[in-house]
């Protein structure tokens, strides 16, 4: 190969992009060797643009068992050597170092964070022979053709060291908390049951499950007590509209009681009638938090997905970087340029006009700020492939957004009638519109209930036409979901933008909770027991917040990374003893939550034969072989049994067939594509397989 | 000492024979009795049936009420 620079990029995506952008043709010669991608063009020298495939190195233990504790030995390796899955990284770093061979000009082009950063600098470093030190740095946030080549026009002089050294502490603290912690715990319970489990946490996992226990120990302990409220109406004119009495609580049945005999079908006087108008500002523009935030209220869309879709519509070009704290959008973004795209598309275009015809374009913007890159903003690019739903709708959610920070404020006018009937007091009250605003730029995201209200005067008489009691109980506080959760750990500054969805999905995959309205299961609530009694530090959010803003200022260089792993290691050394001298305590505390663990982990659902028992999937001793049987077989009053495949992984899906309504389960054979198993075997569906593959002259799967 | 509801152990200085959890359970019932002495003029007893019966009843608040209309069952 002839001298050529080489650029490398955070996926294969990116480096398509980037490739096209910077080849004057727009189109670059695309190559393969080993099945690894990369680019190559002429541009005022020969370019190579190789992808990465995120992180190509980790961190592994540099000597001793796997299952030592404490440890405190590590070093950054290739990925295949600690993942049993990750050979195809040996393949890809291999290839990387055959293309680094003839290049003389090295060019970071990873996304601009702390995550990028680390991905750039560990490939120059081990995988192109330290070219860390020489290379220089492309920094975009949007992956549109002016932008990259603006970027690499104006490249920085050398990586972005402070951001590497943050990023590489991040990742050690990590490691040195969560192997060392998880490893005491399973160690500890391996004892105890003699069984391997992995029982995992973290340095954000351990305190955001503290969080999620204490909620679940509020509702698990709540006592319901009982109060009273009035609910009444009243007639004006040939219509009738709800009001509210004065107290919303009222503490003794009695009262209640009392109040409805005193006000039922009376007569009422209009006392007062009193008018607000507030302004309703715009607002702000998304971060990624608030991004994932709005998409699960509205859409549904857990945040680890939001945050997926938004990459892979960044990767696409249509929307900015979104792994983004910031809420302000600078003019350098160009908000004209954007608003002349949109207007190309016609969902969006009498709306684009309408603001370009604005004097001023001055958007409304929140107070976080992130150094790397501005708010989620649309990039005003056309979509060049027809978008998948949950896309389109996330890509329509970011520019309405875009759209509406440009708006005026919205005016509200809300009403409140004082009632007085017999000496208490009802109100009515309304409220509308009167200008939308940016209302109409978010539509029909914005959310807006109006209650109009007749004319009315003060001294009116008004007839109360039904008075009633309600009987209610205090409630106990919500449970946390995916979103509201999420919003907790950015509130209170644990984790980062990019780790909060993963932490959530790993405290699923752990068993530790359950449902989309979170419910702490009985092995996560005593892990915090646990960690609770023997190594509080390590689940202290203090401490996590503490140890999370060390590692931003280095990132300031007000901070060395040496002071903190020092200070990580200090914290976790005492930690690690005590839970060596209290192994057997620990892993008796843990048995009973395991085995109940391991039992639902088996559990079907209720035998549909007996209706008592439970469907379970049993391992006979005598043969060695998996099947389905009810639990009433031990009490000789059910003998329902179904055959399972004997190999694979086969686990309850916790859905009911559409079928026939018998429990699905999910089948994971090596090889083969996963399949849902309903296991009934006179399962309309299934007949109708059978008949389908019959008359093609296929055998049917069993 | 095995807990009354479950199968956690229960703390030495513990008299009322539940582990931390559920004696947690058990003081929230004892402070909110006199709300709902208050609120309905009920006793001890039918008290405790309404917590069971009630869907808002947390399940250790629950398990600990059951338990006691067990144990104080004539």
């Amino acid at each position: 190969m002839q001298p050529h620079t080489l650029i490398i990029t955070e996926k294969p995506d990116a480096a398509q992009r980037i490739a096209e952008a910077l080849d004057p043709q727009g189109k670059p010669k695309r190559n393969e060797e080993r099945s690894v991608p990369y680019f190559t063009l002429t541009r005022d020298k020969p370019i190579t643009i190789v992808p990465a495939l995120g992180h190509l190195y980790t961190i592994i233990q540099e000597q001793g068992k796997r299952s030592d504790y404490p440890v405190f030995n590590y070093k950054w390796a290739p990925r295949h050597e600690a993942e049993k899955k990750a050979n195809h990284i040996k393949t890809w770093i291999q290839v990387i170092t055959h293309l680094a061979q003839d290049a003389d000009n090295f060019i970071d082009a990873c996304d601009y964070d702390i995550e990028g950063a680390l991905i750039g600098y560990t490939i120059l470093k081990y995988a192109c022979g330290d070219k860390d030190q020489t290379a220089t740095r492309m920094k975009y946030s949007t992956l549109t053709k002016e932008e990259l080549e603006k970027s690499y026009a104006q490249q920085m002089p050398h990586l972005d060291f402070p951001m590497i050294e943050a990023g590489k502490t991040r990742h050690e603290v990590d490691w040195l908390y969560g192997i060392n912690i998880s490893r005491a715990l399973t160690t500890a319970a391996k004892k105890t049951t003699g069984r391997y489990t992995t029982l995992s946490t973290g340095r954000v996992q351990g305190p955001t499950l503290k969080f999620l226990a204490a909620r679940e120990h509020t509702i698990n302990t709540f006592v319901p007590t009982p109060y009273w409220s009035i609910t009444a109406q009243a007639r004006i004119g040939d219509k009738t509209y709800p009001v509210d009495y004065e107290k919303r609580i009222i503490e003794k049945q009695t009262d209640a009681d009392t109040i409805v005999q005193a006000c039922s079908g009376k007569e009422g006087i209009i006392e007062q009638i009193e008018q607000k108008t507030t302004q309703l500002p715009p607002p702000t523009p998304f971060d990624l938090g608030s991004l994932q935030s709005e998409a699960y209220s509205l859409f549904g869309y857990t945040p680890r997905r939001t945050g997926q879709i938004a990459e892979r519509l960044y990767l696409g070009a249509l929307i900015s970087y979104p792994r983004t704290s910031s809420q302000k959008l600078p003019p350098a973004i160009g908000y004209e340029a954007i608003l002349k795209g949109l207007e190309q598309e016609p969902a969006y275009k009498s709306l684009a006009s309408e603001l370009l015809q604005k004097a001023q374009l001055k958007p409304w913007e929140g107070s976080k700020t992130d150094p790397a890159h501005p708010a989620v903003y649309p990039t005003g690019n056309k979509p060049k492939r027809m978008l998948e739903e949950p896309e389109r709708r996330i890509w329509d959610l970011v520019t309405r957004r875009f759209m509406a920070v440009f708006g005026d404020a919205a005016t509200k006018q809300s009403m409140k009638a004082t009632i007085n009937v017999n000496g208490h007091h009802f109100y009515l009250r309304g409220r509308q519109i009167l200008s939308s605003g940016w209302m109409k730029y978010y539509k029909p995201y914005a959310r807006s209930e109006e209650i109009l209200l007749p004319s009315i005067k003060e001294g009116q008489t008004v007839q109360l036409t039904r008075v009633a009691r309600e009987d209610k109980f205090t409630q106990p506080p919500p449970r946390y979901n995916p979103s509201s959760l999420l919003k907790m750990m950015e509130k209170e500054g644990i984790g980062t933008k990019a780790t909060r969805a993963e932490i959530i999905e790993t405290l699923y995959k752990r068993r530790y909770i359950t449902d989309e309205r979170i419910i702490v299961t009985d092995l996560g609530f005593d892990v915090v027991q646990v960690l609770r009694k023997h190594a509080s530090s390590v689940i202290s959010v203090k401490l996590t917040r503490d140890l999370e803003q060390k590692m931003d200022r280095i990132q300031d260089k007000m901070e060395k990374r040496e002071n903190v792993l020092a200070e990580a290691i200090d914290t976790l050394r005492p930690v690690l003893d005590e839970m060596k001298r209290q192994e057997t305590i620990i892993g008796q505390a843990l048995t009973e939550a395991l085995k109940k663990a391991l039992m639902e982990e088996r559990t079907i659902g209720t035998c549909p034969t007996c209706q008592t028992g439970k469907l379970m999937i049993i391992f006979s001793r005598r043969t060695g072989k998996r099947f389905i049987g009810c639990t009433n077989y031990f009490n000789n009053t059910c003998k329902t049994s179904f055959p399972l495949p004997q190999t694979g992984t086969v686990r309850p899906m916790r859905r009911m067939c559409e079928s026939c309504g018998w429990p699905l389960l999910y089948v994971r054979i090596m090889g083969k594509r996963p399949w849902n198993l309903c296991f009934n075997p006179a399962c309309p569906q299934k007949a109708e397989r059978r008949k389908r593959l019959e008359m093609q002259g296929l055998q049917p799967r069993s | 000492m095995k807990c009354k509801v479950c199968s956690r152990e229960v703390e030495t200085l513990n008299q009322s024979g539940y582990c931390e959890l559920h004696q947690n359970a058990y003081q929230r019932l004892q402070e909110k009795f006199d709300v709902w002495k208050t609120a309905s003029n009920i006793d001890w007893k039918n008290y405790l049936q309404e917590v069971v019966r009630n869907p808002l009843t947390g399940t250790w608040a629950k398990e600990v009420a059951q338990n006691l209309l067990l144990s104080e069952a004539p």
